[in-house]
């Protein structure tokens, strides 16, 4: 899941300072589920604003409506004929909710209310752990389940480097070494062979924005 | 404001088999009495017999009687049709809600799944030899309390006739009225013996329990001698000499026991933590599974139907375990009836089109009322949900709505300003029913000082007080809001108190950051006798909103 964070109040009070009207608009999937723009959190971050704003002596008109998922444009249509009472919109999902909803009503500034961490686990009540980066290129199955993308400081598909020390990362005592935990849990499963495999390098130019059709609907993509 | 409307009642079925954990005598005992009731029952045992032969004593020691009992449960419950006993079996798994339990066993043959409806846990104590604190090695003269009763229980007591036998206990440990009961019935049973000379070497005397005052007095009339130390006296090695001052003659003395036995620690069965978080049921002090909470009442765990008895619980001898048991036939009684309940519809409704599914409810239901089925949605058991409102205060879609307690209902109350004077200043205190609520009435019939302009709205756990409530308190008009909850350790739903105090910190954060005093908001812990706190709680912060002026949102 994506897991993301609500800015710091103090930000998104400064993003806001010049509108008047302003809709918030949650997302009812990922950042629901991580407890950051989900309705309760959209009536949550409107009460705060309206009380900073009072005490400020400017108050400010908020909206609050929270839509199933920002990321498919199909449910952004029910905002239609709300954007208009509106100087500005607050979006609380993430990362692509909020370029999706800005792409939908091109003629309001949308302003983004969370930032988006990383895509996590989610391990008790508002607890999260990043466990993968999305390079596009899944080596789980030859390192026992564990990403060293995303758990190795340095990323390394090959290792561990030099900089292992003991069971930690040499960049903290509290760091654990990817490498070591993948060693443990290959030899838990008599898998060692495959930590000697080379994994090639990662194609990191796939880091220009992309796009992935899945192949059963590339003719559709096609004939749009 | 009506309780729960029993208008919308509903009838459903419920599963009635019982699934009992362990085939020691408190388990036996219970398997039998809910089988009396007529219900079936599974019972599981993880050693290769019941009635624990292997260890005969750890529990009911040499009491004969008991020893008695014990055998005749094996048979009658190996004669019960509607007990199925299953050996070798340990508890994998267990979803579902009561009525509706899906369990998984572990047996020699391979997993077994069965649906039940209740679960009683009867698991036994274990006894911790405390020779190695005083020093000491067991061997043929040193001997844990355990030995000397299986000694004392044998064809080969004789072998303790004319000998002088030291007893240690209370210098290893604190200890509790079980420990120093098995202590004065071993005692007991040693003087019975022909030519036993007794030595008790006692750190303290715990007496604190039916008939152990008496059965002190009856061993030192039969000759036991005590001797009251306030540490503990020097031992040899070889256990054969103990030397001490005598605290009445002020003198060295020294003794030459022929046998000594030491004191054993009784401690929570060690399967105890896994079977805990197997059913989702809290954990107490010393690995007890049930918490230090007055409202668990005997027998009851934080989950409806799971019952706790007997040593699972708490430390305690064979008549309180007794009665354990037959709390444990009422309750699976009260709770599975004929099969058929009536339950309330509306306790706790969610809106399966807004939930998200992220299973915050699940996670926090202090009662283990929340579980999902093959739709995968949470579902909320009627059966199990004390409505306690927690489930609803963090759910991030508010999907869930709780009965008498809606987000409407309570969001009007805090709208609604009373018939109060525009000038008062207005505090609006949101009061747990078990206590503060309480606490509230007995301060408005004592006559007690509140503020004029003060609303309490009653809730059904503190837990259930949203930060939302909180916040739009201030927004409606609020100057001063209060939280008022339980004490620590006194919640029904155990850590609904925590949550409060939580969120009203959180609630602090944020007040700092939109420029509001947070001084405003305040938290307090009340139990339902206290008007006086009630009523200087609440003078309290009015004072300290004279001194603040009243919210923005008022001028």
């Amino acid at each position: 899941m994506i897991v993301a964070e609500r800015k710091p109040f103090e930000e998104i009070k400064a993003l806001v300072k010049d509108f008047n009207r302003v809709l918030t608009v949650g997302c009812g999937t990922c950042v629901a589920v991580c407890l950051a723009g989900g309705e309760k959190e959209v009536g949550i971050l409107n009460t705060e604003l309206t009380i900073a704003r009072k005490v400020d002596g400017n108050p400010i008109e908020l909206g609050g409506v929270t839509v199933e998922r920002q990321c498919d444009m199909e449910f952004l249509d029910e905002l239609d004929g709300m954007i208009d009472q509106y100087d500005a919109l607050i979006s609380l999902a993430c990362g692509a909710g909020i370029q999706f909803l800005a792409e939908r009503f091109p003629d309001k500034p949308v302003l983004p209310g969370v930032n988006t961490t990383f895509i996590g686990a989610n391990r008790d009540v508002g607890w999260y752990e990043e466990k993968c980066r999305a390079c596009g290129n899944c080596c789980l199955g030859l390192t026992g389940g564990i990403c060293p993308v995303t758990m190795c400081a340095k990323s390394l598909f090959n290792g561990p480097c030099g900089g292992t020390n003991h069971e930690s990362c040499e960049i903290s005592p509290d760091q654990p070494c990817a490498w070591h935990m993948i060693y443990e849990r290959l030899s838990k499963q008599n898998r060692l062979d495959s930590i000697i495999e080379i994994f090639p390098p990662n194609d990191w130019l796939n880091t220009t924005p992309r796009t992935i059709v899945q192949p059963a609907y590339k003719e559709r993509k096609a004939a749009r | 404001m009506s309780e729960m409307i029993l208008s919308d009642m509903e009838e459903i079925k419920i599963n009635t088999d019982v699934l009992v954990v362990g085939g020691g005598y408190t388990g036996l005992k219970a398997a039998k009495g809910i089988s009396d009731s007529g219900y079936s029952v599974v019972l599981i045992e993880s050693d290769t017999i019941i009635g624990g032969e292997k260890n005969p004593l750890s529990f009911i020691g040499i009491d004969v009687t008991a020893q008695d009992e014990l055998k005749r449960l094996v048979d009658d419950v190996a004669a019960d049709d509607a007990v199925n006993v299953l050996m070798n079996t340990r508890l994998v798994s267990a979803a579902g809600v009561p009525g509706d339990f899906t369990i998984r066993l572990a047996t020699s043959d391979g997993d077994l799944e069965k649906k039940i409806g209740a679960i009683v846990v009867a698991t036994n104590f274990s006894n911790k030899p405390l020779s190695g604190a005083y020093g000491l090695s067991l061997s043929d003269s040193v001997l844990t309390l355990s030995q000397l009763e299986y000694l004392l229980s044998g064809s080969d007591r004789d072998r303790l006739s004319n000998k002088t036998i030291a007893f240690m206990v209370g210098f290893a440990q604190e200890g509790d009225a079980l420990v120093m009961e098995r202590i004065l019935s071993n005692v007991l049973a040693v003087e019975s013996i022909g030519g036993c000379t007794t030595y008790v070497f006692a750190g303290n005397l715990k007496v604190a329990s039916d008939g152990l005052e008496r059965a002190y007095l009856e061993s030192r009339d039969k000759g036991a001698t005590y001797f009251k130390l306030k540490t503990m006296p020097t031992i040899s090695p070889d256990g054969e000499s103990i030397s001490f001052i005598d605290p009445v003659l002020r003198k060295k003395m020294e003794l030459s026991p022929d046998v000594i036995v030491i004191e054993e620690e009784i401690l929570a069965d060690e399967m105890n933590p896994l079977l805990a978080a197997i059913l989702r049921i809290d954990v107490g002090p010393g690995g007890f599974l049930q918490t230090d909470n007055i409202h668990r009442f005997p027998v009851q765990s934080n989950r409806e139907g799971i019952f706790v008895i007997g040593g699972t619980r708490d430390v305690q001898n064979i008549p309180t375990a007794l009665m354990d048991v037959e709390n444990a036939v009422l309750e699976i009684n009260h709770l599975l009836k004929d099969g058929k309940i009536v339950v309330p519809k509306n306790k706790a409704v969610l809106d399966i089109g807004k939930c998200t599914f992220c299973i915050t409810c699940y996670r926090l239901c202090p009662h283990g009322a929340i579980y999902w089925d093959n739709t995968n949605k949470p579902v909320i058991s009627p059966v199990a949900c004390q409505g306690c409102g927690i489930c609803a205060s963090d759910c991030p879609m508010d999907a869930i709505q709780i009965g008498n307690y809606s987000d409407a209902e309570i969001m009007d109350k805090i709208k609604s300003n009373g018939s109060a004077a525009p000038d008062d200043l207005r505090i609006v205190a949101f009061c747990c029913q078990n206590s503060a609520y309480e606490a509230g009435l007995m301060a408005d019939a004592f006559q007690m000082e509140t503020p004029a302009n003060l609303q309490v709205i009653k809730v059904p756990c503190a837990g259930k007080v949203d930060l939302d409530y909180i916040m739009k308190a201030f927004v409606e008009g609020a100057d001063g809001v209060l939280v008022m909850a339980c004490h620590p350790g006194n919640c029904k739903s155990e850590k609904g108190n925590t949550y409060a105090e939580w969120r009203v910190v959180d609630a602090h954060r944020m007040l700092e950051e939109t420029g509001l005093e947070k001084e405003r908001l305040g938290f307090v812990t009340l139990a339902s006798n206290m008007g006086i706190g009630f009523s200087s709680a609440v003078v309290d912060l009015e004072n300290r909103l004279k001194a603040l002026g009243t919210s923005p949102f008022n001028k």
